[in-house]
């Protein structure tokens, strides 16, 4: 699943957190169940087995958890022809398989893809992305989620994932075996054993925070690269670049007050605010949409 | 003003007339890339004041710019808006003549202390293709920020973000240009 949902998490709480909750439910329901069967004494290979195709599961799955928990919902094309036709254009101009169209009940304006393959796949926009956009702006976000689509992202970054997953099984079952070597460690043999727990356990953890920003970094390129996919999809990236600034709310930061009125409050002489903590975009899956209009401009500077 | 700030500020208009003589060659890449072309007007705006100094101050542009006629082929209007800010109107041919004659009205504002009530100058430009908006375009170069910001207004109160953004994407190299996009504060109404 990849959204377009650049600096305005906190204003879109409900369908983030709705996704978040779906799946950490989910993988706390993993380690609850494989914990049962570990109690039960079930050895690690069956467990393994177990894991990975519960992995796989979710994979296969993976479309439906998310429209799911983003309550969207799949439209026919008598149910919603604009929509549809737009997207036919798109992709008939592009070569690209058509994917379903859903839609999100929700004023939040919004979009996202997801599916496993190209022919699997789905494309979501919420109303209020339809409300707030124009035909064009709408066709340069539909075409950034198709570029998604088109990229393997989701399946990019799945396996990716795969390997902060499996660390992250390493360092639970590193830890119990550390606890339980330390506790009984009364030979040497035990000892050696709570030891090699113990460097597994810190191979795991690094392993895990460093995937943990790689998945990340990847994540914020694949956001340019599918803006740079709509660029050239649509033709015309100034398009995506102000529905980025609208869905943002950046719109409004461009003012409508005439510079005679503000000139006397000395508005100019205060210090702007440093932005853009350096720590944040290590953390963050999307680039900052400044960045990412930027890029989008030079873009239509290129090309005009 | 206290004394200190009157000191800070003098360095602060000669990279005023740096900053606005770069459109010399900007404007020319505005047309070439969005067909935008100058229509010769521009004007620079200040608070008007009460008193004899300004009123001096007024006659001495009038003057220098009677004088200048045969130099610069220039011609100029000078009027007041509702918002009490004095215009300084100038119209030319010749987009050189029009920034020498702006920069040396700006420097006959500052020599006579009315340096602090200068506000903006602006420069008028139209669409030169056939499908664009049809209405004025402006680049609008804030004193107090020493850089310039697109304005294109589209009606009564709205403004045409995305040709703004072109005019930003296609000059940001050349000129000096205000990032901050919340301080493109526009000036509806302009009286050119």
């Amino acid at each position: 699943m990849s959204s377009l949902k650049p600096a305005w998490q906190k204003r879109d709480t409900g369908l983030t957190v709705r996704m978040i909750f779906s799946f950490a439910i989910l993988t706390v329901l993993y380690l609850v169940f494989l914990s049962v069967l570990s109690y039960l004494g079930i050895g690690y290979i069956p467990i393994i087995l177990i894991a990975s195709a519960m992995i796989l599961a979710q994979w296969y799955f993976s479309d439906k958890i998310v429209l799911w928990s983003a309550k969207a919902k799949i439209v026919s094309r008598e149910e919603e022809k604009d929509l549809h036709e737009m997207i036919e254009r798109i992709v008939a101009r592009n070569n690209l398989p058509k994917p379903k169209i859903a839609i999100v009940n929700t004023a939040m304006p919004n979009a996202f893809a997801t599916g496993r393959g190209q022919k699997s796949s789905v494309v979501a926009v919420t109303r209020g992305l339809i409300d707030i956009l124009d035909e064009e702006e709408l066709e340069g976000v539909i075409a950034h989620e198709l570029t998604h689509i088109k990229n393997r992202d989701a399946l990019v970054l799945t396996l990716a994932s795969l390997f902060s997953t499996v660390a992250w099984y390493l360092m639970q079952f590193g830890f119990y075996g550390g606890l339980y070597g330390g506790g009984y460690g009364y030979s040497g043999r035990d000892r050696n054993g709570g030891g090699a727990m113990l460097i597994i356990l810190l191979v795991a953890m690094l392993t895990w925070i460093v995937s943990f920003l790689i998945i990340r970094a990847i994540s914020r390129y694949r956001e340019f690269a599918a803006d740079r996919g709509s660029a050239q999809m649509t033709g015309r990236p100034v398009k995506l670049a102000n529905a980025l600034l609208k869905i943002s709310g950046n719109m409004k930061r461009i003012p409508n007050k005439d510079l005679r009125e503000v000139e006397g409050l000395n508005a100019f002489f205060i210090v702007p605010a440093l932005s853009g903590s350096t720590i944040g975009n290590l953390f963050s899956t999307h680039p900052p949409v400044e960045k990412r209009v930027q890029k989008l401009m030079e873009m239509e500077a290129s090309m005009s | 003003m206290n004394f200190f700030n009157r000191f800070r500020r003098s360095p602060l208009l000669k990279s005023a007339s740096d900053t606005i003589f770069a459109l010399s060659s900007a404007y020319i890449t505005l047309e070439t890339k969005l067909g935008l072309k100058s229509t010769g007007r521009s004007a620079i705006s200040l608070k008007a004041v009460d008193g004899m100094y300004f009123l001096t101050m007024k006659e001495d542009i009038r003057n220098f710019l009677n004088a200048s006629r045969t130099d610069f082929d220039l011609t100029y209007r000078i009027l007041t808006d509702t918002y009490g800010y004095l215009w300084i109107i100038i119209e030319g041919k010749n987009m050189e003549d029009i920034l020498a004659g702006m920069t040396a009205v700006g420097d006959i504002i500052y020599e006579r202390g009315f340096a602090d009530n200068l506000l903006a100058t602006v420069f008028q430009f139209i669409s030169g293709t056939l499908d664009a908006t049809p209405g004025s375009q402006y680049l609008i170069y804030n004193y107090k920020r020493n850089n310039f910001y697109p304005f294109v207004p589209l009606g009564q109160k709205n403004r045409d973000t995305e040709q703004e953004m072109k005019i930003l994407s296609a000059v940001d190299q050349e000129l000096r240009f205000e990032k901050d996009m919340s301080n493109w504060y526009p000036l509806w109404d302009v009286p050119l």
